[in-house]
C-alpha cells in the first residue's frame, strides 16, 4: 500500500561501513544504525562466529540487552546479546538507497522506464504477475 | 450507507463494550501483513525495502489466525506487500471469516481477476483495491503503465461476482483536487461500495514551523477535495475522520487502534513507524512508550495524518460522548460544504 510511501530527504547510506565499537555507548549506537539499516549486516561475535542477516529488533533497555535478526541462510531468528558483538559490517545492499519518491521523480524518464521494466521483469520471473 | 448494517452494528457493539469495561486502549483494525513481497515496485514504498530472504518469508495461516484471536479487533486489514501473492491467502481469509472478522484484503488487483475463483463472496470479505487516481495519476504513482486498466477490469469482475469492493487512495500534497474529484466520480460509476482516502506519510527532519505548514497544506488539499461533496460519493470511513482531514477537528493519534502484526512480530508503535517489535499483543500494549509518539511528541509523527492512526481517534470521538455521536450523525447527513 502506498500509504507507506516515504517522501522526504534521504539520509546517506552506511552500506559498506565497518564499525568496531570501543565501549557500550558506541556499541548501542552501532546497533541502532544496524536496526535502521534496510539491508543485511554481518555481525562479528566475540566468539569468532560471523553471522550475516537482517536486524529487525533490539531491546537496549532490558537487563541483558539483545538484538534479534533473521540470519540470511536460516529459517528461524536468532537473539544475540549486545555484549557478544565485536563488530558490525554493513555488508548487504541498502535496499532503501535511492528509492525515495524524490529520487524517482528526479530521474530521467528513460531511466524510470528502464527501472520499471526491470522490476516488472523480476516480478514476472517469480510468477507474481 | 457504504458499510453493511451488520458491520456497523458489530463495530459499535465492540467499541461500546470496551467503554463499558473501561478499556483505555483497544484495537479496532488488525493490520495483518503476511508478507512483504510485492509485484509492484512503487517508488518510496518502505514496505518492500528488505533483502530478498526477508521478502521471501511468509506468515502461516495459523500465525495469522492466532494474531487475530490474540488481538480481538473486529476488523482485519490485510496489506503487504501484495497479499494475493501469498499461496495460502484463500485459507487465511477463510479462517478469519470463520472467526467472523470483517476482512479488508488490500490489493493492487494485478492478480485479482485470476484468483477470484479462490474466494467466495461474503459480507465479511471486501477487496480493497489500491487506486491512487485516474489512469495517468495511478500508473504514475505505482511506477508502471497499464495497472489502472487492469485494476478497473478486476473491480468490474469482482463486483459482477457479488464481492464487496472498495478502493483505497493515498494522496500527497501535489494531488490536483479537481482530478481527485473526477476520480471519485469514476469509482462511484464503476459501482464500488465505498472509497477510503488518506494522506500519505512523509517524514523530514525540519523545524516545527515547516511541519505546521505541511499539515496546513494537507488540510487545505482535503478541504478542496471534500468540500461540496457530491451525494453520489460514498466513503468507507468515519465522517469525523474526513472532518479531521479537512482541518475541522483536531485529534491526537491512536496508534494502538490499528496494531500491526507481521513476520517480525507486533510492530511498535504503529503501521508506519518501525521502532521495534513485541512478541505478544499484550506486550505491545504494555511495553510501548505511547506518550513518546503522536503530533507534538515525536518529529517522525509531525506531518502524519494517516488513517491508521487517526481513524481510530475519530471512532473513539463518536462513541465517547453524546456530543461526539451527534457530530457524527450531522457529518454523515450533512457533509461539509464550503
Amino acid at each position: 500500500m502506498t500509504d507507506t510511501k516515504q517522501h522526504g530527504i534521504e539520509a546517506g547510506s552506511v552500506q559498506g561501513r565497518v564499525l568496531r565499537p570501543s565501549d557500550p555507548a558506541e556499541l548501542a549506537q552501532a546497533i541502532e544504525l544496524a536496526f535502521d539499516y534496510r539491508g543485511d549486516v554481518t555481525l562479528e561475535l566475540t566468539s569468532g562466529e560471523r553471522i550475516e542477516g537482517y536486524v529487525y529488533n533490539r531491546n537496549a533497555s532490558e537487563e541483558v540487552p539483545t538484538l534479534q535478526l533473521f540470519p540470511k541462510r536460516e529459517t528461524n531468528p536468532r537473539q544475540i546479546p549486545y555484549a557478544a558483538i565485536a563488530a558490525i559490517i554493513f555488508s548487504g545492499r541498502d535496499t532503501a538507497s535511492g528509492k525515495s519518491w524524490e529520487a524517482w521523480a528526479a530521474k530521467k524518464e528513460s531511466q524510470r522506464r528502464a527501472e520499471a521494466q526491470q522490476a516488472e521483469g523480476e516480478a514476472r520471473e517469480r510468477g507474481h504477475l | 450507507m457504504a458499510v453493511p448494517v451488520s458491520q456497523m452494528y458489530t463495530v459499535a457493539k465492540y467499541v461500546l463494550t470496551q467503554k463499558v469495561r473501561g478499556v483505555k486502549r483497544y484495537p479496532l483494525v488488525l493490520m495483518l501483513e503476511p508478507l512483504f513481497r510485492c509485484n509492484l515496485a512503487c517508488a518510496g514504498c518502505g514496505k518492500i525495502q528488505y533483502p530478498d530472504h526477508i521478502l521471501d518469508k511468509r506468515l502461516t495461516p495459523e500465525q495469522c489466525w492466532a494474531a487475530a484471536d490474540e488481538c480481538g479487533a473486529p476488523m482485519v486489514s490485510i496489506p503487504g506487500g501484495e497479499p494475493l501473492i501469498h499461496p495460502e491467502m484463500p485459507e487465511i481469509v477463510r479462517g478469519l471469516i470463520a472467526r467472523k472478522k470483517y476482512v479488508y484484503l488490500c490489493t493492487n488487483a494485478i492478480l485479482l481477476e485470476r484468483k477470484l475463483g479462490d474466494y467466495a463472496p461474503s459480507k465479511y470479505l471486501t477487496f480493497s483495491i489500491h487506486m491512487d487516481g485516474l489512469r495517468e495519476d495511478h500508473d504514475h504513482a505505482v511506477c508502471r503503465d497499464g495497472v489502472y486498466d487492469v485494476a478497473v477490469s478486476a473491480i468490474r469482475a469482482a463486483l459482477k461476482r457479488g464481492f464487496r469492493v472498495t478502493t483505497n487512495t493515498t494522496l500527497f500534497d501535489d494531488a490536483d483536487p479537481k482530478q481527485v474529484r473526477r476520480f471519485f466520480d469514476e469509482m462511484m460509476t464503476l459501482g464500488v461500495e465505498g472509497m477510503m482516502i488518506s494522506p500519505g506519510y512523509s517524514y523530514e527532519k525540519a523545524p516545527d514551523q515547516k511541519h505546521f505548514l505541511k499539515r496546513q497544506r494537507t488540510k487545505e488539499l482535503f478541504s478542496q477535495i471534500l468540500s461540496n461533496r457530491k451525494q453520489t460519493w460514498r466513503f468507507n470511513q468515519s465522517p469525523l475522520f474526513l472532518e479531521f482531514l479537512m482541518g475541522k477537528v483536531e485529534y491526537q493519534c491512536t496508534p494502538w487502534g490499528n496494531p500491526t502484526y507481521n513476520i517480525f512480530g507486533w510492530q511498535k508503535p504503529c503501521y508506519l513507524l518501525q521502532d521495534g517489535y513485541a512478541a505478544t499483543f499484550q506486550a505491545l500494549l504494555n511495553d510501548t512508550e505511547w506518550d513518546r509518539y503522536g503530533t507534538g511528541r515525536n518529529e517522525k509523527c509531525a506531518d502524519c495524518m494517516v488513517h491508521c492512526g487517526y481513524e481510530a481517534s475519530a471512532v473513539e470521538d463518536t462513541f465517547s460522548s453524546w456530543s461526539g455521536f451527534t457530530r457524527t450523525v450531522r457529518a454523515t447527513l450533512q457533509p461539509a460544504r464550503s
